[in-house]
């Protein structure tokens, strides 16, 4: 599996990783959306979030967010009906 | 001037082996520049839809002719915005590099749904949009750069693809996780 973008987190990566890939083929993919490795992800994410804000990318991504947000599905449906039109 | 590519591709394999190949597919052999991957935000919506957003570190190339001062630093963050509706058979994921963005942005779209014939197969649509507004007189040459670099990397994003595919299936089990 790849590795963090912190290298201290690439342990706490791993482990949601797994997690979620076996919940991915196992439950996901079979109908059932119950969420499981919550835990796993809260401890992941702290650890990336924090690395982020010490690279000073945490603004980067509330910037990049604001500035140009992904269009919704909708539109896109909308936009490729007129390509095609 | 802005740039636009367009891409239709099968996979032969079966719509929920390529969504679980697109979360497992870095690393691999055709993917070195691709330095981290990590999720930010995940969660299952209403509709059963999941949706996830990753951070994709990569390490950039910047061409000869490309004056050095303006790229200290060719490292860039791409963020992944994804949608998996099992229902429907349909995992849409939308892709942006965060930095140098007026140097160039590309913004790539793929659809990936079960093929109409075959259910067997997995339709990829993939769709990039290429913009550079660095001026100087030298957008056109970036985003023509932008251009032939993004259809390079994207035969080499579906060979990263195939090769974790095909360990998907030489493991015959639903689920793998590579080393």
């Amino acid at each position: 599996m790849s590795s963090s973008v912190g290298a201290n987190c690439t342990d706490l990566k791993l482990k949601y990783d797994s997690c979620f890939n076996k919940w991915y083929s196992e439950k996901f993919l079979k109908g059932d959306t119950t969420s499981e490795c919550e835990d796993l992800f809260k401890d992941y994410r702290a650890c990336v979030m924090s690395t982020l804000k010490e690279k000073g990318i945490d603004k980067l991504l509330d910037d990049s967010r604001k500035e140009a947000p992904f269009p919704s599905t909708d539109q896109q449906k909308q936009e490729g009906a007129e390509k095609t039109a | 001037m802005v740039k636009f590519y367009q891409h239709v591709f099968n996979y032969d394999y079966q719509w929920q082996n390529v969504t679980l190949a697109f979360w497992l597919r870095y690393p691999n052999p055709f993917a070195s520049h691709v330095l981290s991957v990590d999720v930010l935000d995940r969660h299952v919506d209403e509709n059963g839809v999941l949706k996830t957003t990753r951070l994709v570190l990569k390490k950039g190339k910047v061409p000869k002719w490309f004056p050095q001062s303006f790229v200290k630093n060719s490292e860039a963050f791409v963020i992944e915005e994804s949608e998996v509706d099992p229902k429907t058979k349909t995992m849409i994921t939308r892709t942006k590099n965060l930095n140098h963005v007026r140097v160039m942005q590309v913004e790539e779209t793929q659809i990936f749904k079960q093929h109409d014939k075959n259910p067997e197969w997995t339709s990829c649509k993939t769709e990039a949009r290429i913009v550079s507004k660095f001026g100087w007189g030298m957008t056109g040459r970036i985003e023509g750069f932008g251009q032939s670099t993004f259809i390079a990397n994207a035969a080499k994003a579906r060979k990263g693809m195939q090769h974790i595919l095909q360990i998907i299936r030489e493991k015959q089990s639903p689920f793998y996780s590579p080393v």
